[in-house]
C-alpha cells in the first residue's frame, strides 16, 4: 500500500513543535480516580517508542480504556502526566490530539451518513488537505476492502465492516500515534481473524506507533512488540511477549484435582513439589518446572497419592503469565 | 512495500476565515445529519401551524374578536416554535453521545466549544426556515402583518437571540440528562409552560398579579413583545412589561434582556458541555 505523504500545507506551529527525539508515548505516574471514588488507574508509568506496537493487556475494568481516554484527552487525569509525540496531553491537548487518532471500543460513527462522509469529516477536522484526503480515502478503501461500502450509510454495515471503516477513518489523518481500544471485541471469530490480519498488515506497513488494548491474549501476542499487563489499575508486568513467557520456563505441568485446588497446591508446596510461583484456579493447578523435568514433577505428584483427574504438560502462554501475576484468568475476569 | 509515514498534522497559523473552517465542518455535519432525519424539520412545525392556522381563527370566531387577534396568535406561535425546535435540536446531542460520533469529535484537534457552536449554527438555520415557513403559511391563510424594514430588524434580532438562548437551554439540558427519555419528559415544562405565561395567546395584563409580575422575567415575554413590535407594529406587549412612553427605549431594553439570555445560556451550555464531555 502506498499512501503519499505531503507535508507542504501542514506546518506545525513553532510553539507547538515537538522535541525531535520525543518518544511517541511517555506516561509518568498517570492516575485517575473517578468522583465515585473508584481508582481506575494508579500511577502507571510506561514509554512507547516511535513505530512500536504496544499492548495494554488486562480484563474489563482493569483501567485500559481509562488510560486511552486520558491519552486522548477525553478523560481528565487526577495525577501524573502523559505526552504524545512530546505534547503534554493536559497542557497541549489540541497538539496532542492532532498527532493521534482513536478507534474506540464501541461504535463511534454517524450511522445515517455514508462511510465516505465519515472519513471526510475526520479528514476535515484533522485538517488534511482535501486532495490528499481523497487520495488516502481511495487507498485505504482499497487496502481495507471498503470500496463497495463507502457510499452506503454506515447504519447498513456489519460489525466487521464498521470496524474496518473506523480503522480507515483513524488512518486518513496519518497519525503518529494510533489508539486501538479493544478493536476486535464483540466480533465473531471469522471477522475477528480478518481484522487481526488487517492490523498485522498495518503494523508491517506503517511507521506509526500503535497502542492497543485487549483482553485477548492471542491478539496481544500476535500483534505487540511489548505488552504491559494491567490489573486493577496497576501495571504488574511490562516486557516483550517472549520475555514474559520466558519467565515461566519452557514447560509447565497442569493438573486437575478432585477437590480444593488451593489446598492441593499448599500440600504440593509443603512437600517441595510446587514452588511459590505455582498457582491454582478452581480445581486446576499450574506448576512451573524451573530446573526440574516434567517427568520428575509428575512422578513426585504420583508419589504422594494426590487425587488428580488429569495431569499434562504444555508450553506456557500469556494466560499463565497473567494468572501468575494476578491470580485470575483474563477471560474469567473479563 | 512502501511505508505510510506518519505526518505531523498540527494546526498551523491560519487566517480568521480559515480558523472558522472546523466550525463550518461541524455545522455541515450537523446539517447533513438533520437532512437525513426530515422529522427534525417537520415535527416542530406542526403544533405552531395548527395554532396559527386553525386555533387562532377558531378563537377569533368563538370569542368574536377582530382580525388583529389572528395576527396576535400567529406571532405568538413563533414563541412556541422556537423552543420546540431548539429542544428537538438538543435531543440530537444526546443521540450523538449515545450512538453517534461525539467521542470522535471530542478526540479531534479542535476547541470543544466549537462542537456546541456548530450545532447552534444549524439550529439557527433550521429555526429560521421554520419561522419563515410559519409566517408564509399564516400570510397565505390571510393573516395580516404590518411591518417595515426597521420592524424586520427588531423581529430578526429578537428571534435570533431568543433562538440562541433557547438552544443554550437545550444543549445544557442535553449535557446534564443521561437519557433521551428523561430529556423528552422535561421538554413540556421548558418549551410549553412559559409559552402560556408569556403573552402568546393573551396579553400578560390578563394574568393574575403574581403571574403577570413573573411573566415579565421570562425572556420569551420580551421576545414575543419584540416580535409583535417588529411584525405587527404593536408595542402593547412592550408597554405591558416596561410601562414607559418611549417605545424604542422599551424595545432596546427588551432586546438587551433577550441578548443577555442568549449570552448567558450559551456560555453555560459551553461550560456544561465541556465539563460533562470530559470525564
Amino acid at each position: 500500500m502506498a499512501i503519499a505523504t505531503n507535508n507542504r500545507s501542514i506546518q506545525p506551529k513553532p510553539e507547538a513543535a515537538a522535541p525531535p527525539d520525543a518518544r511517541a508515548i511517555e506516561v509518568r505516574g498517570l492516575s485517575k480516580t473517578y468522583q465515585s471514588g473508584v481508582e481506575a488507574v494508579k500511577a502507571i508509568d510506561f514509554d512507547v517508542a516511535a513505530g512500536e506496537v504496544f499492548g495494554l493487556l488486562g480484563p474489563n475494568g482493569a483501567g485500559k480504556s481509562t488510560t486511552i481516554g486520558m491519552l486522548t484527552t477525553t478523560i481528565k487525569p487526577t495525577g501524573g502526566s502523559a505526552r504524545l509525540a512530546g505534547f503534554d496531553v493536559a497542557a497541549q491537548p489540541l497538539a496532542a490530539r492532532s498527532v493521534s487518532s482513536v478507534v474506540f471500543q464501541e461504535p463511534v460513527v454517524d450511522r445515517t451518513l455514508t462511510g465516505r462522509r465519515n472519513l471526510d469529516l475526520h479528514a476535515r477536522l484533522w485538517r488534511v488537505e482535501p486532495r490528499l484526503a481523497k487520495a488516502r480515502t481511495g487507498e485505504l478503501a482499497q487496502t481495507l476492502g471498503l470500496n463497495e461500502l463507502l457510499d452506503r450509510p454506515v447504519g447498513s454495515y456489519s460489525g466487521g465492516e464498521r470496524r474496518r471503516l473506523e480503522i480507515a477513518r483513524a488512518l486518513v489523518s496519518q497519525p503518529r500515534v494510533l489508539f486501538l481500544d479493544e478493536p476486535t471485541v464483540g466480533l465473531d471469530p471469522r471477522i475477528r481473524a480478518e481484522l487481526l490480519d488487517v492490523i498485522a498488515r498495518l503494523r508491517e506497513r506503517t511507521e506509526m506507533t500503535i497502542l492497543l488494548t485487549t483482553h485477548y491474549l492471542d491478539e496481544a501476542q500476535k500483534l505487540c512488540d511489548r505488552i504491559a499487563i494491567i490489573h486493577q489499575g496497576e501495571i504488574v508486568a511490562l516486557d516483550t511477549p517472549a520475555a514474559l513467557l520466558a519467565g515461566l520456563g519452557g514447560e509447565i505441568v497442569e493438573l486437575r484435582v478432585n477437590g480444593d485446588g488451593q489446598a492441593a497446591l499448599e500440600s504440593l508446596r509443603a512437600r517441595g513439589i510446587a514452588d511459590g510461583d505455582g498457582f491454582a484456579v478452581g480445581s486446576t493447578l499450574t506448576l512451573l518446572l524451573h530446573e526440574r523435568s516434567a517427568a520428575e514433577a509428575i512422578a513426585a505428584i504420583d508419589g504422594i497419592g494426590l487425587a488428580a483427574s488429569s495431569i499434562s504438560t504444555r508450553q506456557p502462554t500469556l494466560d499463565d503469565v497473567y494468572l501468575q501475576l494476578t491470580g485470575g484468568r483474563i477471560h474469567e475476569a473479563a | 512495500m512502501t511505508a505510510i509515514a506518519p505526518t505531523a498534522t498540527l494546526p498551523r497559523r491560519r487566517s480568521p476565515l480559515a480558523a472558522a473552517s472546523p466550525l463550518a465542518t461541524l455545522a455541515r455535519r450537523r446539517f447533513q445529519l438533520t437532512t437525513h432525519t426530515p422529522r427534525e424539520l417537520a415535527v416542530p412545525l406542526i403544533t405552531p401551524i395548527l395554532f396559527a392556522l386553525v386555533i387562532a381563527p377558531a378563537l377569533k370566531a368563538a370569542l368574536h374578536t377582530g382580525t388583529a387577534y389572528e395576527s396576535f396568535v400567529a406571532t405568538g406561535t413563533i414563541g412556541l416554535l422556537i423552543p420546540l425546535n431548539t429542544m428537538f435540536s438538543g435531543l440530537s446531542v444526546i443521540v450523538d453521545r449515545e450512538v453517534g460520533a461525539q467521542r470522535e469529535l471530542l478526540a479531534a484537534p479542535i476547541p470543544r466549544p466549537l462542537l456546541v457552536l456548530g450545532n447552534l449554527a444549524v439550529a439557527l438555520a433550521v429555526t429560521a426556515f421554520q419561522v419563515l415557513a410559519l409566517i408564509g403559511f399564516a400570510a397565505a391563510r390571510g393573516i395580516h402583518f404590518h411591518t417595515d424594514p426597521t420592524g424586520i430588524v427588531w423581529f430578526a434580532a429578537a428571534a435570533t437571540l431568543f433562538t440562541v438562548g433557547m438552544y443554550g437551554v437545550a444543549e445544557t439540558l442535553a449535557s446534564r440528562v443521561p437519557k433521551a427519555e428523561e430529556y423528552i419528559a422535561r421538554v413540556p415544562a421548558i418549551a410549553i409552560v412559559p409559552w402560556f405565561l408569556a403573552g402568546s395567546l393573551f396579553p400578560i395584563k390578563a394574568l393574575p398579579g403574581f403571574l403577570e409580575w413573573f411573566a415579565k422575567f421570562l425572556p420569551l415575554t420580551h421576545g414575543l413583545a419584540l416580535v409583535r413590535y417588529g411584525l405587527l407594529g404593536d408595542s402593547t406587549g412592550l408597554h405591558n412589561i416596561w410601562s414607559m412612553s418611549n417605545t424604542t427605549a422599551m424595545a432596546t431594553l427588551s432586546l438587551a434582556v433577550v441578548a443577555a439570555f442568549a449570552l448567558v445560556l450559551t456560555a453555560i451550555s459551553i461550560r456544561v458541555f465541556t465539563r460533562t464531555a470530559l470525564r
